[in-house]
């Protein structure tokens, strides 16, 4: 069996983290929803975009249907898979269906190859269809990430080495951005906007200032990147991202 | 849904694929003839998969493309367990016509066919898609003449250097030589390729290079072509699944198309390029003089179709026609042999 991502090894390593394992039957809400998906989507092994693309199919989903109606952990489950096809990322039902069980219920052997088993497979395939058509098979994310990257690429040639080097802002804008997609608030954004937000709140946040153009009254950094993004939205964008930090449930 | 399958009333069915069965079908809100692909749901370890990889791709790509050469995606609907696609209905295919004997394919008919191909292609490739499966069969031509590229069961988005791809694409025939020695990092030269074996296969009415076997294709590919050295490819040997060949020198291409044009034969000799870097783009091909040279691309209308094919409604058969159709005959009445 070794082509099946092995959970309880998984399970060990997880003892070294230092983060506590959440119990996420604890706290049903769409940001512990996504943070399952985070964690499941790593445990798969999945590309990064192709963990964000679920998180956002997930948010499209619950922008249609009423979060009462459904499981959440299952969409999250079914989100995953689908967004493995649709990123080419070869992500297995069978390795799905063990990961996020044994997320869920932690501490749990493999689900034997039996009803259980079969059920929720079926739960999962049939969930699929159900966004593919509640999302009018219109599954194609367009990531704020490679703009993000650009950005950086670009910023990075304006500031001298040692200053870049200094301060991880670019682990900080991705870090941002990856929180960002625990909120719905996400889908309201473009994502040349979202990738200029979370790169000027990790300026921000470490006091740093771009060279030469912080220096020119009215001008902003991003505005050779992007166009038609004025200051305010991109500090109502930063607030969202911040906001992210104040839904993550209480450590006990 | 089932205003959905309400909206599209089934006509006849068209055919079955690997993954899908066809039906032509009526848009009754729109009035119009479209083709509906009902992905099936297969044995019950498919469906246990949930969506098909294959129309998933599909939709995806098709979702975002828009060109007069490419197979319009019209709309997507789910019933039960089955996703249906809703495509332009497209009369018949480049490979019905190219194996018709009654149709006559005229230096500016395979013209015509080569230029639609080309521009559609042209424009998958800078939208960074391949389409990886292109032979006659996937090149639909409707009553009104216009070729449509289909079938995107198989394309993929390409440029990322870090992509491995499979190198089991593309139906043997029209197989690049990179393909058959498993390369796994290759571009927009295998549609290239395949475009070439196309274009071949419109001047002899007969499949370019039919290999039974993968081995057998290289075979005939050398035969024809000349066996490559790693002066003319560099790295060839390198390649996973590379074998070593008996020198072939090949035939000059003049001699297999003796009635083709030599403007025709240089867009060939490009097409058919065994180096895959040597190989010529879509952008490059359609500068090429062939394209502006006589005789210039039959309009779309005037190409040939199949006789099964209902006549165009809007040219009702008329007396001068009759006699223009004569004049045609006895201007056509020997069949070009290659």
């Amino acid at each position: 069996m070794k082509d099946v991502i092995d959970v309880m090894q998984l399970q060990r390593e997880k003892g070294r983290l230092r983060v506590p394992p959440i119990d996420y039957r604890q706290s049903q809400s769409h940001f512990t929803a996504t943070r399952y998906i985070f964690e499941c989507g790593v445990k798969l092994e999945a590309q990064p975009l192709t963990i964000a693309t679920a998180a956002i199919l997930y948010h499209r989903f619950f922008k249609e249907a009423d979060s009462s109606n459904y499981d959440c952990f299952l969409i999250a489950a079914t989100t995953l898979y689908l967004a493995g096809k649709v990123e080419d990322d070869q992500i297995k039902i069978r390795d799905v269906i063990n990961v996020t069980h044994n997320t869920l219920h932690r501490g749990s052997a493999p689900l034997e190859l039996g009803d259980e088993y079969w059920n929720m497979r079926d739960a999962i395939v049939q969930a699929e269809l159900l966004l593919m058509r509640m999302l009018k098979f219109e599954v194609t994310c367009v990531h704020p990430h490679k703009y993000m990257f650009h950005y950086l690429k670009t910023l990075e040639g304006w500031f001298n080495k040692a200053d870049w080097r200094k301060v991880p802002l670019v682990q900080a804008s991705a870090s941002f951005l990856q929180d960002f997609h625990h909120d719905s608030a996400i889908l309201d954004y473009k994502p040349q906007h979202t990738a200029i937000a979370c790169i000027n709140l990790a300026l921000q946040v470490y006091g740093v200032r771009v060279p030469i153009v912080d220096e020119i009254e009215g001008l902003e950094w991003f505005s050779v990147f992007c166009d038609d993004l004025a200051s305010e939205k991109m500090w109502e964008i930063m607030e969202k991202v911040m906001d992210v930090y104040n839904k993550e449930p209480e450590e006990d | 849904m089932d205003a959905k399958l309400k909206r599209y009333e089934k006509i006849e069915f068209l055919g079955e694929g690997q993954f899908a069965t066809v039906y032509k079908a009526k848009d009754t809100e729109t009035d119009t003839i479209v083709a509906v692909k009902k992905i099936k749901v297969g044995s019950r370890a498919e469906a246990k998969d949930g969506i098909n990889r294959t129309a998933l791709r599909e939709i995806k790509l098709l979702q975002e493309l828009k060109h007069p050469n490419i197979i319009g995606l019209r709309d997507v609907f789910g019933h039960k367990s089955n996703v249906s696609l809703v495509f332009d209905f497209m009369d018949t295919d480049l490979e019905v016509i190219i194996k018709d004997n009654s149709i006559v394919l005229t230096p500016a008919n395979v013209k015509a066919y080569i230029l639609m191909t080309l521009q559609g292609l042209e424009y998958l490739h800078v939208n960074w898609i391949l389409h990886r499966d292109l032979k006659p069969n996937n090149l639909l031509v409707n009553s009104k003449g216009i070729l449509k590229i289909g079938d995107f069961g198989l394309a993929k988005f390409y440029g990322s250097p870090n992509r491995i791809y499979t190198h089991q694409v593309v139906t043997r025939w029209y197989r690049s030589p990179e393909l058959l020695f498993g390369a796994r990092m290759y571009a927009t030269g295998v549609d290239m390729w395949a475009t070439g074996c196309i274009l071949a296969e419109l001047l002899l009415r007969v499949p370019f290079l039919p290999g039974e076997t993968d081995l057998d294709q290289l075979t005939r590919i050398f035969q024809t072509l000349g066996t490559p050295t790693e002066e003319m490819w560099q790295g060839v040997s390198q390649l996973p699944a590379y074998v070593q060949f008996k020198m072939f020198v090949g035939t000059p291409l003049k001699h297999i198309f003796s009635a083709a044009s030599d403007d025709l034969l240089d867009l060939l000799e490009k097409l058919l390029s065994m180096n895959p870097n040597k190989r010529c783009t879509c952008d490059a091909a359609l500068q090429m003089p062939y394209f502006r040279n006589k005789p210039y691309p039959t309009p779309g209308p005037q190409l040939p179709l199949p006789s099964s094919i209902k006549p165009r409604a809007e040219e009702k058969p008329n007396l001068k026609r009759k006699i223009f159709e004569a004049a045609e005959g006895a201007l056509y009445s020997k069949r070009l042999i290659f």
